[in-house]
């Protein structure tokens, strides 16, 4: 055996320095570097560009240490709510494509490569309507994923956007006009100007924006303002929730900071955890959006148009925005301010009473209910986390998209369990409380103290503002009242009967027709817009229909189906198409009047000639006993309409 | 000169023994992964468990791995007795310790994790990946003298 020669061990010695070496220099290299901006879009001309600053980081950021949020986040609507148009993003075909549905000349669309164009009419001419020219545009950003996708198109100047008069209805796999699917008067057109999402969208749509007009928005005209708007991300993501987590990435690289914060409680300084905050703020970080709120002025606009809006997630909200709650303060100067600046500001998101209306505007029905309102308990108080998840969380079954697709319910707050975690009383003894049957959907919670009272995106949706169903709500401020939006074959003093009887709720004094006439059919005939598309909704919904029968409906449909307002006419035809041997049936919403009277008229016909218009010969239904309608008192209430221009600002 | 030889043979018996017996331990390990996988356990698929995959794949990956480095330690010093001329002591001890250490640590921080963080069980696992470093870096030092060695026996052949 020889033994090993000096001169190679000499040699091999080294590996193990140059293996100490570049551990070291890894260790190194991270200690040093900064977290980069990983998403910019600097080079980017003609739209508002992604550029994290200001301690944003994007959500990508999140992604590595977060896997789990960053996944259910990236499957949400939130995430959706503004993307860049990419053959990926758009849903629509664009493939020389045709739109007739819009104001105008057709809309044509086209593909080129990757990219989406648009030819249509100038929406900012201010010359004759004969003479108004045709434009070229490429679309380069979108809103929604969900419902419908409103595509927005660059304006060639600066970074400015303007809407395409065409909106793509996903579930119809149709384009319509815009005002085809907002509710609003059938004669005055949704005006929308060139900077419009630079100025107003971009509030809410994307994450820490930055309008930057250099002055305000439509001071002058759009083509001398100097339009850079920018944004740390588009959609909803991560930091608009959690406050800009660039301090939070730094301190973290640290694995014992890490460790040592995983030992404690999880809690960490450097990052806002809404479900930490106490309810009230909590639920603020989703009333940022979730509202109907104004700036207290111009100087507070100008601030947030040049260096972004100032409030963070766990800021008292109200500190920095005006929150429209007319309930409580419907005299307040600052909400008289803005009604005689706009008399329709109360009247378009608020029911007479105060409550909200419209979707999308949620805290300000939180903030009315007596959970959250007069709750002193942080532990017994009602807040958005009370049913929701931003996060769909470990013990949730459901895929992610369909979680997603339910608001973003949790999996246990999706039924009674929300309410009764609570009110444990009344979960001992249901039927007592409900007096129907505790398996039906009477017995439900949010049937009767969350009704679909609000409205928005073509459909009603639950109000939340948790309340009792009264009689007086509908005869004071034209609300539908819960039991009668399931109950749609009763009268307003059968309601009223009913809850003097259960719960001792004094009798309402009613007129004769409230008595006499199904509180759905005063509806139609005598409400205004909002109310006669929330009830043409409720015709379609299947616990109303199992409570009231579905056979007296069609002549009723059919009257919606020929309202004078778009979205009224939608709702009563996919409530028709739900009722049976109607699935198949064909209409077109945006025909004009004689065509859609020649498809409805048929269906009349066909009705009145059925068995089922001798299912329910009923005066409060409209119909005699003999089996005709009851023609003149419809006329008369028909007279009664409320025809006031309504336009709900969903 | 024996007794070198003596002691390769005793520690390849050893290493080859353990080699195989862990072999067996992390392929079942791979076995109960694979399980998971077919039956859709949420607790292992879900998007929320993704730590949890990573740290478990790794530790199969890593026991599995190293039962086979135990194997071939075994064979090369049945092979190349000469081999002993290093600290076997410390050598094996080494590797048995980085071959419960490492896939230890892994399968320790898939058990209780945060978020995107493995569990405390983690720390385990630079112990173990140091032993492997030494143990290594022994039987590397005696391949060099193995490779000499030869080199020296050749040149004496040729004079």
């Amino acid at each position: 055996m020889t033994v090993v020669t000096e001169s190679s061990d000499q040699r091999l010695r080294g590996a193990p320095i140059v293996a100490v070496l570049l551990a070291s220099a890894a260790l190194g290299l991270a200690a040093v570097t900064n977290y980069p901006a990983t998403t910019t879009e600097v080079d980017v001309a003609n739209r508002p560009i992604q550029l994290p600053e200001d301690g944003f980081v994007s959500s990508l950021a999140c992604k590595a240490c977060h896997p789990a949020e960053y996944e259910t986040w990236y499957g949400s609507f939130h995430r959706t709510m503004t993307q860049v148009a990419t053959t990926a993003t758009v849903l629509a075909s664009f493939d020389n494509v045709t739109v007739p549905d819009v104001p105008g000349q057709p809309m044509q669309l086209e593909r080129r490569g990757d990219e989406f164009w648009a030819e249509f009419d100038d929406p900012g001419w201010e010359g004759s309507e004969r003479s108004r020219p045709r434009i070229t545009r490429q679309v380069v950003m979108i809103t929604g994923s969900h419902h419908q996708q409103i595509y927005w198109y660059a304006t060639g100047h600066d970074r400015g956007l303007n809407v395409l008069p065409g909106v793509f209805l996903l579930d119809d796999q149709r384009w319509v006009s815009r005002s085809a699917v907002v509710l609003h008067p059938p004669d005055q057109s949704v005006a929308m100007f060139n900077g419009h999402w630079n100025a107003i969208c971009i509030a809410c749509h994307t994450t820490s924006p930055k309008t930057k007009f250099d002055t305000p928005f439509r001071a002058e005209p759009f083509d001398r303002q100097s339009v850079d708007t920018t944004t740390a991300e588009f959609g909803i993501a991560c930091e608009a929730c959690h406050g800009p987590g660039g301090e939070h990435v730094q301190v973290n690289r640290n694995p014992i900071r890490r460790y040592l914060s995983y030992l404690r409680d999880g809690s960490d300084s450097t990052i806002v955890q809404p479900a930490l905050l106490d309810p009230q703020r909590s639920s603020q970080v989703c009333g940022q959006c979730h509202s109907v709120w104004e700036f207290y002025g111009p100087e507070d606009e100008r601030v947030a148009n040049a260096e972004g809006f100032p409030y963070r997630p766990g800021d008292e909200l109200t500190d920095t925005r005006f929150v429209a709650q007319p309930m409580p303060n419907l005299n307040d100067a600052t909400i008289q301010e803005f009604v005689e600046h706009d008399p329709e500001f109360v009247r378009g998101s608020f029911w007479g009473d105060g409550m909200v209306r419209v979707t999308g505007r949620e805290y300000n029905g939180l903030i009315d209910s007596p959970c959250f309102r007069d709750a002193t308990d942080p532990e017994q108080t009602l807040s958005c986390f009370s049913c929701h998840t931003m996060h769909k969380t470990a013990d949730d079954p459901r895929p992610i998209d369909a979680w997603a697709e339910t608001h973003q319910v949790s999996s246990t707050r999706d039924g009674d369990d929300a309410c009764l975690q609570c009110h444990e009383a009344t979960a001992s003894d249901l039927g007592a409380h409900t007096n129907h049957p505790v398996d039906s959907t009477g017995s439900r919670c949010y049937n009767c103290h969350m009704p679909y009272t609000s409205y928005g995106l073509l459909k009603a949706a639950r109000s939340h503002t948790i309340s009792s169903p009264s009689v007086a709500e509908t005869v004071d401020v034209n609300r539908p009242n819960a039991c009668n939006l399931c109950h749609l074959d009763k009268t307003l003093a059968w309601t009223g009967d009913a809850l003097n009887e259960w719960y001792g709720i004094p009798l309402r004094a009613l007129d004769e027709d409230e008595s006499s006439v199904a509180a759905s059919l005063l509806w139609i005939l005598r409400g205004d817009a909002g109310l006669r598309a929330l009830t043409a909704w409720h015709l379609g919904w299947e616990p109303a229909q199992g409570a009231s029968g579905t056979s007296w409906m069609v002549p009723h449909l059919a009257e919606l189906m020929n309202d004078p307002y778009e979205a009224v006419r939608y709702i009563a035809y996919r409530s028709l198409r739900s009722l049976p041997g109607y699935q198949g049936f064909d209409y077109d919403y945006l025909a004009a009047q004689p065509e859609r009277v020649d498809r409805v008229l048929p269906v009349l016909q066909a009705w009145r000639a059925s068995t089922l218009s001798r299912q329910r010969r009923e005066p409060e239904l409209l119909v005699e006993t003999d089996g005709t309608l009851r023609a003149d008192l419809m006329r008369r209430l028909f007279d009664l309409r409320d025809n006031r221009r309504l336009f709900l600002r969903e | 000169m024996a007794d070198i030889k003596h002691d390769s043979l005793r520690y390849a018996r050893k290493h080859v023994r353990f080699g195989w017996w862990t072999l067996l331990i992390f392929l079942t390990l791979g076995l109960v992964l694979e399980i998971l996988h077919g039956f859709k356990l949420r607790m292992y698929l879900d998007v929320s468990s993704e730590t949890r995959r990573l740290m478990w794949t790794l530790a199969h990956a890593h026991g599995a791995l190293l039962s086979l480095v135990h194997i071939l330690f075994g064979l090369c010093l049945r092979a190349m007795p000469e081999l002993g001329t290093a600290n076997l002591s410390l050598a094996s001890s080494s590797l048995v310790g980085a071959s419960l250490l490492l896939p230890g640590g892994f399968f320790l921080g898939g058990i209780v994790f945060y978020s995107g963080d493995p569990g405390l069980g983690i720390a385990l696992v630079p112990v173990g990946a140091a032993m492997l470093g030494i143990g290594v870096y022994v039987m590397s030092r005696a391949t060099a003298g193995l490779r000499m060695t030869q080199e020296s026996g050749d040149r004496k052949q040729k004079k």
